[in-house]
């Protein structure tokens, strides 16, 4: 039992050590930063960079920072919406050739189509007039195949008594409107756990927000934000907004995780049984 | 509900099956939509263009049948080198991350004291953004950093090392963040297999005096071998196919030998990550379209290795 005990330890120490490391680091000063980067506790701990990040020019935290917040709020709405109608249409629907679109979704899950469709997907968006933008981006999102958490919402639907949707149907309820009165209101939890799967996907969203805002930098989120300072010339010496910045990026994510663990937990496992 | 439908539509189209249809579609539209143009038409285009040099201007384009995929084959070296890295990655990544994930979940299945809170933090890296992962690994491993700092004052490397100089050290920081990334994800999957082996099993094993490895094999591994081959399928699907993470961590370095297929793809053609204005897209569509054969093959023959034809959900 203590054996088992000092195998935890020991993995939480090397889990958790890189993001204390992290924090820890993000209280030095740059000098401490510079000349002696090996040593864990801050010799003269300091909310300098914080101050530096909030009002560093090249480096505009509060921008970035606001445009990761708008992006992930509205691809977690839209991907709730759309994931919790298609899951439920999928498990409760009757319609023409329902078997083969749902057969197409799930080919998704394995078809990597490799980023050169990228120049199609701006094809399509140019159509439109969207030119390559977070908005353009999130109108993509608005258009996506969350195939997983349609699985989820499918999952769930299926095991809700079908009685229920019979009963509405014959008050004079239709299709619609038994989503809205009916079963919508028992996918809490499932949206719950939808909710909290695509914040985190979002938020740490990188490759598509670089090449999305790549001619609009004042459109980058906290992510592009942080991968442009690390690939620029002043790498070296920015260890200190990056981390600072990687602190604040985390921040969160790490709340979000902390309330709704549980959610995450679910979300796995209702996703793995089903194998 | 299901009765219903059915009559509707072996006989007319009851109006109710119509309604409900429109219904249907109606709530599928953006999806629907979405599948036709930013999945279906991005592979008929990415295909169209594999059979012609073509760098992004379309009046330029000049059709040239199955060059584009004579060249990947005969003369493009460095092409099945990136693949070479990406199956060393996988080689590399894939065991230790399984073998340990198993080996954390079977001791968390005790379910002794505090193994709900283990669990939770051994979940915690995989909710942290990969750019996040490459920006503080290369910060830990750079020269004079904490890495380097401390296995020279335990005595374990002579003076520092500059990790990112070689293609082997590179690789194994790759390893150990992508480890560190989503081993915990695959701890969760075990334990609920796990979860699932009947108690009495391991009772009855107990009474005719199998040891506790015997019982691992014997019972553990068995029982939870369905799922074992789906968690297997998703790490290896995921590992395979691994890109913005080996760009934020090393950028494929040192020059492009930690470069997996995707990455390199990225790499070589998507606007941001290449040093090109012009990249040969023709080509380009050729080795993407190649790539995705080979990754959906590897899936297929291990679904069909693994005997289960199945789709993962």
């Amino acid at each position: 039992m203590l054996l088992i005990y000092a195998v935890m330890i020991l993995i939480s120490a090397v889990v958790l050590f890189p993001l204390l490391y992290t924090l820890l680091a993000s209280f030095k000063s740059n000098m401490e930063l510079m000349t002696d980067p090996g040593s864990i506790i801050p010799k003269n701990p300091t909310f300098e960079n914080y101050v530096t990040a909030l009002k560093s020019p090249d480096f505009n935290v509060p921008r970035l920072l606001w445009n990761s917040i708008y992006y992930t709020l509205i691809n977690v709405l839209v991907i709730t919406a759309t994931s919790s109608m298609a899951g439920y249409v999928f498990a409760r629907g009757n319609f023409p050739f329902k078997r083969t679109i749902f057969v197409c979704f799930s080919s998704l899950l394995f078809i990597k189509t490799g980023m050169l469709g990228i120049y199609a997907t701006f094809k399509v968006l140019n159509v439109v007039n969207l030119t390559q933008s977070l908005w353009a981006l999130i109108v993509y999102h608005i258009f996506s195949v969350p195939v997983v958490d349609i699985f989820l919402v499918k999952g769930y639907v299926q095991s809700l008594p079908i009685a229920m949707d019979e009963a509405a149907k014959i008050d004079g309820c239709s299709f619609f409107k038994t989503f809205i009165y009916i079963i919508a209101p028992l996918l809490k939890p499932i949206i719950a756990t939808i909710a909290i799967l695509s914040f985190k996907a979002s938020w740490n969203e990188y490759l598509m927000p670089t090449i999305f805002t790549l001619t609009q930098p004042s459109q980058r989120t906290l992510m592009v934000g942080l991968m442009a300072l690390k690939n620029s010339g002043e790498a070296a010496t920015s260890w200190n907004l990056m981390l600072t910045g990687s602190v604040i990026a985390l921040i969160p994510v790490l709340i979000a995780y902390s309330f709704g663990n549980k959610y995450f937990i679910k979300g796995l496992s209702a996703g793995a049984v089903k194998g | 509900m299901k009765f219903a439908s059915k009559n509707g539509k072996s006989k007319s189209m009851s109006s109710a099956y119509k309604s409900e249809s429109i219904a249907c579609y109606l709530m599928i539209l953006l999806p629907l939509i979405g599948f036709i143009v930013f999945n279906v038409y991005p592979i008929l285009w990415t295909f169209r263009w594999s059979w012609f040099s073509y760098n992004g201007i379309d009046s330029q384009a000049i059709f040239v049948g199955w060059e584009n995929f004579k060249t990947v084959f005969t003369t493009d070296t460095t092409y099945w080198k990136v693949w070479l890295t990406t199956l060393q990655y996988g080689i590399l990544k894939v065991p230790i991350e399984m073998s340990l994930a198993l080996f954390i979940a079977v001791l968390l299945n005790r379910q002794f004291k505090g193994a709900k809170m283990f669990q939770a933090l051994f979940y915690l890296p995989n909710v942290v953004s990969v750019a996040i992962i490459g920006l503080i690994f290369s910060n830990m491993f750079s020269y004079w950093g904490v890495v380097n700092t401390y296995l020279v004052e335990w005595g374990i490397i002579q003076a520092e090392i500059d990790w990112f100089a070689s293609k082997w050290t590179a690789m194994f920081m790759l390893v150990l963040g992508g480890v560190w990334n989503t081993f915990g994800v695959n701890v969760m999957y075990f334990l609920s297999a796990l979860i699932n082996v009947p108690e009495e099993l391991y009772e009855s094993a107990e009474i005719d005096g199998a040891s506790k490895t015997r019982q691992f094999f014997s019972i553990t591994i068995p029982m939870i071998a369905p799922v074992f081959q789906t968690i297997l399928l998703l790490s290896l699907v995921g590992t395979l196919g691994v890109n913005d993470y080996i760009l934020a961590f090393t950028g494929g370095g040192p020059s492009g030998q930690t470069l997996t297929v995707m990455s390199y793809l990225t790499r070589q053609f998507v606007p941001g990550f290449t040093d090109s204005t012009t990249p040969a897209l023709g080509y380009g569509c050729a080795m993407s379209f190649m790539t995705t054969i080979i990754l959906t093959t590897i899936a297929l023959v291990y679904n069909k290795l693994s005997g289960k034809l199945k789709t993962v959900y």
